[in-house]
């Protein structure tokens, strides 16, 4: 029998919310979301497009789920050129600025989240290095309709609630928090209104005491944000996280065992 | 010349077969009373893409029963002609398995026939987080102009287990927690141990899972094993269900562990979907289109562990 290979929108008719679209009208990236992004954030400040050596962004060719499109960027450990802080933008997402990341002390050399995807979109990596050089990577991200899927159907588990899962290796952590992370752009299928966005605000991880890297986040980020750090070195325990949310500022925080 | 006379008879046989397949929506009847159309193993995107769930009908004696209608209004007012082709009784239950459009985008084309439509409890809550999707997503398949009136859920629900009767001919419904989605029904047709199985069951086509993979194997663990034929959601009608059961267990079985073993060795989901279960792939349709997704899925699911 002939398999039809034609596109993974079959997975469309599987899914209860939203899904890759047909939406095939967006072909190019539109540049000038961008130009005024990167004057906002960067001003005239030359951006070098390095090698995917020290930085790269990997994006899945078919996007399972527009609502919690996972973003690999992976950095070397890199002495000499040292990143203090990244920026991840989705250029067409209604708040294109996805996340900030400060890096601390251990050096970071992944970094994984899913986020919402609201169009076709380029999805960038700015990194902005000790010396204060700018180096890009970006890539294209076909979804659509990720900002405003509605909520899950039973959420499960209590709003703040955070697992830690260290590797066995403890090269890596995943950290996994419940929250609605809505975004503003969603509808409450039952009553048909608007629901505010309510949104995790910061996530603090830290390392045998000490930051390894602190984020800013926002409703571009998925219901139930998850952030996976990895370094090529073993993180110290124990680990802690601490987020915030955007509407109560209440801390949430867990950590492993000392 | 008796062996030549053989031939042509079976020829015509499988001549009039034929037409009469093409005639009645290339309906089979597996068991008395029991009359299924196959859907297509293609994409979504595919030529033919409304066509892809299997559905069908039971026809007792004072009425019929409809389960499932076809991914749009016209493939659902092709199974309503083919039911005409047999039987004059009327259609008092539309019954849909779950919320995906296609097994639900063709009740519409029974609305004249006033029957019940019938669902898992959970069933209105799932179309209405899905609508604006299916009619944005969907338009093209639903009539011009695509209209919220055109997606219609059930208004007799099924908590737990729902008996109807369609004259002599009681069919036992079963509305099951969360699995392939959060809605799955299945119906037991108990004068031929026929169950239908909605898409708790995929044969051929690869399994998607759009609810809990843990879920799903306890699901699976559940169904009556009695049943003498089983009308999956998608694929050929079996009349082994333990062995039809086990192929898709162990493709989710695999699913889940492999995705353990990630998480365990600290993977992210993008690793988790390259690595995790491509040893089935050759056992499934469609598995490129699918697999990854359902890896992400059980990530989600399997990141609270």
């Amino acid at each position: 029998m002939k398999i039809s290979s034609s596109s993974a929108v079959m997975l469309a008719a599987m899914t209860l919310a939203a899904v890759p679209a047909f939406c095939a009208d967006e072909t190019q990236p539109s540049g000038s979301a961008w130009e005024f992004l990167r004057a906002k954030y960067y001003g005239d400040k030359p951006m070098g497009l390095v090698d995917e050596n020290y930085m790269s962004l990997e994006v899945p060719a078919n996007t399972p789920d527009p609502a919690a499109t996972p973003l690999t960027l992976r950095f070397a450990d890199d002495e000499q050129r040292r990143i203090k802080r990244v920026r991840v933008f989705a250029d067409n997402n209604p708040a294109p600025l996805v996340a900030t990341f400060d890096f601390a002390g251990t050096p970071v050399t992944e970094i994984d989240l899913h986020v919402r995807i609201d169009r076709f979109t380029s999805v960038r990596v700015v990194a902005e290095k000790a010396d204060g050089g700018l180096e890009m990577r970006s890539a294209w991200v076909k979804a659509s309709g990720g900002c405003s899927a509605p909520p899950s159907a039973a959420p499960g588990g209590t709003l703040g609630e955070i697992r830690l899962r260290p590797a066995s290796d403890s090269k890596s952590v995943l950290v996994s928090i419940r929250h609605p992370n809505s975004s503003g752009f969603q509808i409450d299928p039952k009553t048909g209104d608007n629901i505010a966005p309510h949104y995790i605000s910061h996530i603090r991880l830290n390392s045998g005491g000490a930051a390894v890297l602190e984020a800013d986040t926002g409703i571009s980020i998925s219901e139930n944000p998850t952030l996976r750090i990895a370094s090529d070195k073993s993180l110290a325990m124990p680990l802690s996280v601490d987020a915030v949310d955007s509407v109560t500022q209440a801390h949430f925080t867990a950590s492993t065992l000392p | 010349m008796l062996l030549r006379r053989l031939i042509a008879a079976a020829l015509l046989g499988a001549v009039a077969l034929g037409v009469r397949g093409q005639d009645a929506f290339d309906l089979t009847a597996p068991a008395r009373g029991v009359y299924v159309h196959l859907g297509r193993p293609v994409a979504l995107d595919a030529p033919g893409h409304d066509d892809i769930a299997n559905i069908g009908f039971i026809v007792g004696e004072r009425c019929v029963a409809v389960i499932d209608t076809g991914g749009s209004p016209r493939t659902g007012r092709r199974l309503r002609a083919a039911i005409r082709e047999h039987t004059a009784l009327p259609i008092c239950y539309v019954i849909n398995t779950h919320v995906h459009v296609d097994h639900l985008l063709g009740n519409t084309a029974f609305r004249e026939d006033r029957p019940s439509f019938v669902g898992h409890s959970a069933l209105p809550g799932a179309i209405s987080r899905s609508r604006d999707f299916f009619l944005k997503e969907y338009a093209g398949d639903l009539d011009a102009p695509a209209s919220e009136d055109q997606i219609i859920g059930p208004e007799r629900l099924v908590e737990k287990e729902l008996m109807l009767d369609l004259g002599h001919r009681p069919i036992r419904l079963h509305a099951w927690p969360e699995a392939h989605t959060d809605c799955d029904l299945t119906v037991y047709d108990e004068r031929t141990a026929t169950l239908w199985t909605g898409d708790l069951l995929f044969r051929q086509r690869l399994p998607a899972l759009d609810g809990s993979i843990k879920g799903w194997l306890a699901v699976i663990d559940g169904l009556p094993r009695g049943a003498r034929l089983a009308v999956p959601g998608h694929g050929e009608v079996t009349s082994d269900l333990a062995a039809a059961l086990g192929s898709e267990r162990a493709y989710l079985q695999s699913l889940l562990e492999g995705v353990r073993r990630e998480l365990a060795d600290g993977k992210s989901m993008q690793d988790a979907m390259a690595h995790v279960g491509t040893d089935e792939k050759s056992h499934w349709l469609l598995f490129d289109q699918v697999h990854a997704r359902n890896v992400a899925r059980a990530y989600e699911e399997l990141q609270w562990e």
